[in-house]
C-alpha cells in the first residue's frame, strides 16, 4: 500500500476486488517481451548501415549518457519513490561542478568535486525525502527549481569552458573500439546491479519499494535506505555530468536537459514495475539499449529525427499498460 | 482565541489566503515605503503569470484532490500551444482542436487508470512523453510563427486596465470550478472520494467516471492554456517542458492541495497562483535577477513539501525525546 511517502497519490488507482487474473498471463506478457525484442533485432540487422561503425559508435555514446542516469533513476524507482525530476538538472550541474573544479585543481580534483557534488545534492532531497517521508516527486520537482536556480546565479545561463591545456585525453579514447564513456556506463550497471542484488542495502531496497508498512515493521531503518538510493542515484547522475563535460570540454546547464524523461523511459521499457519493489539494473540497461537502436534504425529509415521522440513516448506508455494487474497477476 | 483556531484549521481557504497575505506583507517590508512594489505593473504580471499557469495548476490540483497526480500537463501544454498556432489562422477553430484534443487525451488517460487499474503517474508520465513527441513531430522541431497577429494584439489588449483575455479566461474558469466544487454533488463527490475512496464507493459515489472525468478536465484546461499563451505569444515551439510543472505543483501545494487527497479546494488554488505571481512580480519589481525567483520557488516549494511530510511531527517528537534525555 504505502509506496512512496505520502503513499495514497501514488497508489494504483483503485484496489478493486482483485481481479483474479490467472497466473498464466505472466508468461504471455513475457512472450511479447521477447517477441517485441526479437522483431526489434531484426529490424535493426536488415536496416542497412545499422552496424556500421558510426552508426554503433552514435549508438553506444547516446546510451551512455542516459544510461548512467537510468542506472540511479533504477534505484530510486525499485525503492517505491517512482522517479526524480531533479536527475537531468543535476548532470547538467555536476558537469558545470567538474569544469569549474578541474579549473582549480586538476583533473583529479574535478572528479572527486564532481562525484561527491552529485551524491551530497541528490542524498540531501533522500534525506528530507526518508525523514519526514515528504513526497518524492514534489521534493524533486523543488530540487529543480532550486539546483537550476543556483546554477543560473554562478553561470547566468552561459557556457563554462574548461581551460586551455588540460589534458583528459585518455578519458576519451576507445578501448578495443568501444568508447570509454560506455565502458563507464556497463561499470556502473554491474555496480548497481551488485549493489541490488548482492547487498543487504540493496535487499532492503526491494522491501521497501514492495512494501513500506512491512519494511518499518521488520526494523530497516527506512530515511537511512532512501537516503543510501538518493545518494547512489546522484553518483550515477555525476558519471553522466562528467562524460558530458569531458566529451565536450564544456558544460551547461543544457546538458542535462529531459534527461529524466529519457531515464525514466528507459527504467520503464526494460519492464521495471513503477510502483516500486521489483526490477533490476540489467533490465534498465535493456530498456536503454531498446530505446537508442529504435532511434538509430528510424533515423536510417530517413524519419525525421523529431519521430524518435513519439516513437519512445509511445512504448513506454506501452510498457506502462503492460503493468497492469490485470495483465500480470 | 481558541475558537478563531478551530475556524482557521477547518476552513479550507485559511491557509492559502494566510500565505498570500503573507507574502504581500514581506513584499511591503521589502519595498520599505519606496513604491516600487504596489503598482500597476505588479499587478498586471501577477494577473499574467495568473493566466499562464492558474488553469493548470487547477486541473493538476483537482486530481491531486482524488488521490492522483497528471504530470501530462507538461506535455500537454507545449502539444496544445504547437496545434493552435497550426490550426489557429481562425482562433476559434485553433481553440477547438486544441481544447478537444487536450480533453480526449485527459479522457483516454483516465480511462486507462481506471480500467487497467494504474497509477496515475506511470500513465500520465507515459501521456507526457507522447503528447511532447507530438508537439514534435506537428512542428517539425522547431519554433513555429502564428500567423493571425490580429490575435496575437488582441491578447495583449488590457481590459479595464490591468485585465487580460487570458486572465480574464482563467478567473471565469476559476469561479466556475469554485461554485461547481462548492455547490453541487460533483465537489462533494470529489472531496470525499479524496478522503476515502472506500467509504466514497460504498456512499455510492461512481468513482471511476469522477477520476475520468477530472482527467478529462484537467487536460482541457492544460491545453487551454497552452493554446491562449501560444496565441499571445504568437508563437509555439515544442521544448520548454518542465518549465510548466514546477509553478503549477508548486502553486496547488501553495493553495491548501495536499498529496494525501481530499484538501484543497478551486479558491484556494487560486490564492496559490496568486502567491507565486505577487512574489514572481514584486521581486521583478524590486529589481533582483530573475534566478532568485526560482530560488524562492524551489525553497517554498521544499519547505511545504516538508511541512506536509507525514512523519514529520513523529521525527520532531523523537528530536524533543532526544533532547530531553541526555545520555
Amino acid at each position: 500500500m504505502s509506496i512512496g511517502s505520502t503513499g495514497s497519490v501514488l497508489v494504483p488507482s483503485m484496489p478493486r476486488a482483485a481481479a483474479a487474473a490467472p497466473a498464466a498471463w505472466r508468461r504471455p506478457v513475457g512472450l511479447v517481451r521477447l517477441a517485441v525484442l526479437a522483431a526489434l533485432a531484426v529490424l535493426a540487422l536488415t536496416t542497412p548501415g545499422f552496424l556500421s561503425e558510426p552508426s554503433m559508435l552514435a549508438l553506444m555514446t547516446t546510451v551512455s549518457f542516459i544510461g548512467c542516469v537510468a542506472v540511479g533513476m533504477t534505484l530510486i524507482t525499485v525503492s517505491g519513490n517512482i522517479m526524480s525530476f531533479s536527475l537531468g538538472a543535476l548532470v547538467g550541474a555536476t558537469a558545470m561542478i567538474f569544469i569549474v573544479a578541474v579549473n582549480f585543481g586538476g583533473v583529479v580534483f574535478g572528479f572527486v568535486a564532481a562525484l561527491a557534488f552529485g551524491a551530497l545534492v541528490n542524498a540531501a532531497q533522500g534525506l528530507v525525502i526518508g525523514l519526514v517521508r515528504a513526497n518524492p516527486i514534489i521534493v524533486s520537482i523543488a530540487a529543480t527549481a532550486l539546483i537550476t536556480g543556483v546554477a543560473e546565479a554562478f553561470a547566468e545561463h552561459g557556457t563554462i569552458y574548461v581551460a586551455a591545456g588540460t589534458s583528459y585525453g585518455i578519458f576519451r579514447g576507445k578501448v578495443a573500439g568501444v568508447p570509454i564513456e560506455f565502458l563507464v556506463l556497463l561499470a556502473a550497471a554491474a555496480v548497481g546491479q551488485f549493489i541490488l542484488v548482492c547487498t543487504n542495502f540493496g535487499r532492503n531496497i526491494y522491501m521497501l519499494g514492495a512494501s513500506f508498512a512491512a519494511a518499518e515493521i521488520v526494523g530497516i531503518r527506512t530515511w537511512r535506505t532512501v537516503t543510501g538510493v538518493y545518494l547512489w542515484a546522484g553518483l550515477f547522475a555525476a558519471f553522466a555530468g562528467v562524460l558530458l563535460a569531458m566529451r565536450y570540454d564544456a558544460a551547461s546547464m543544457t546538458y542535462g536537459v529531459g534527461y529524466e524523461y529519457d531515464a525514466v523511459a528507459a527504467v520503464l521499457v526494460g519492464g521495471t514495475a513503477i510502483k516500486g519493489g521489483e526490477g533490476s539494473v540489467t533490465r534498465t540497461l535493456i530498456g536503454a539499449i531498446v530505446i537508442a537502436m529504435v532511434q538509430v534504425v528510424l533515423l536510417l529509415q530517413g524519419f525525421r529525427p523529431e519521430w524518435q521522440y513519439l516513437i519512445a513516448g509511445l512504448i513506454v506508455l506501452a510498457m506502462v499498460m503492460l503493468q497492469s494487474p490485470g495483465v500480470r497477476e | 482565541v481558541s475558537r478563531l483556531g478551530s475556524i482557521l484549521s477547518n476552513e479550507p481557504h485559511a491557509r492559502p489566503f494566510t500565505i498570500l497575505f503573507g507574502c504581500v506583507v514581506l513584499l511591503a517590508i521589502a519595498d520599505w515605503g519606496r513604491g516600487e512594489v504596489f503598482t500597476l505593473a505588479t499587478a498586471v504580471t501577477t494577473l499574467e503569470t495568473f493566466g499562464t499557469i492558474g488553469l493548470v495548476a487547477l486541473g493538476l490540483g483537482l486530481t491531486m484532490m482524488l488521490r492522483e497526480f497528471d504530470i501530462s500537463v507538461v506535455g500537454m501544454f507545449s502539444m496544445a500551444g504547437c496545434i493552435a498556432v497550426l490550426t489557429g489562422h481562425n482562433p476559434w477553430i485553433g481553440l477547438a482542436y486544441a481544447t478537444g484534443i487536450g480533453l480526449a487525451a485527459g479522457l483516454v488517460q483516465g480511462l486507462i487508470i481506471v480500467r487497467l487499474r494504474l497509477g496515475s503517474i506511470g500513465v500520465t508520465l507515459g501521456g507526457l512523453l507522447v503528447f511532447a513527441g507530438v508537439a514534435y513531430v506537428v512542428s517539425e522541431n522547431r519554433t513555429i510563427a502564428y500567423d493571425n497577429i490580429q490575435v496575437a494584439l488582441a491578447m495583449g489588449n488590457r481590459i479595464a486596465g490591468i485585465f487580460s483575455i487570458r486572465s480574464l479566461t482563467a478567473i471565469v474558469i476559476f469561479l466556475a470550478a469554485a461554485l461547481v466544487i462548492g455547490m453541487t454533488r460533483i465537489g462533494r463527490d470529489v472531496i470525499a472520494t479524496g478522503n476515502d475512496r472506500h467509504a466514497a464507493m460504498t456512499a455510492g459515489v461512481n468513482v471511476d467516471t469522477l477520476i475520468v472525468g477530472i482527467f478529462g478536465f484537467s487536460g482541457m484546461m492544460a491545453a487551454l492554456s497552452g493554446a491562449l499563451l501560444s496565441f499571445s505569444l504568437a508563437s509555439a515551439s515544442p521544448s520548454g517542458l518542465s518549465d510548466v510543472i514546477v509553478p503549477a505543483a508548486a502553486a496547488a501545494i501553495l493553495g491548501g492541495v495536499s498529496l494525501a487527497g481530499g484538501t484543497g479546494r478551486p479558491l484556494g488554488i487560486a490564492a496559490g497562483v496568486l502567491t507565486l505571481g505577487v512574489i514572481h512580480a514584486g521581486l521583478n519589481a524590486i529589481g533582483v535577477p530573475p534566478y532568485v525567483d526560482e530560488v524562492t520557488m524551489g525553497a517554498i516549494l521544499l519547505l511545504v513539501a516538508i511541512a506536509d511530510g507525514t512523519y514529520l511531527l513523529r521525527r520532531l517528537r523523537q528530536t524533543v525525546r532526544a533532547l530531553k534525555q541526555p545520555t
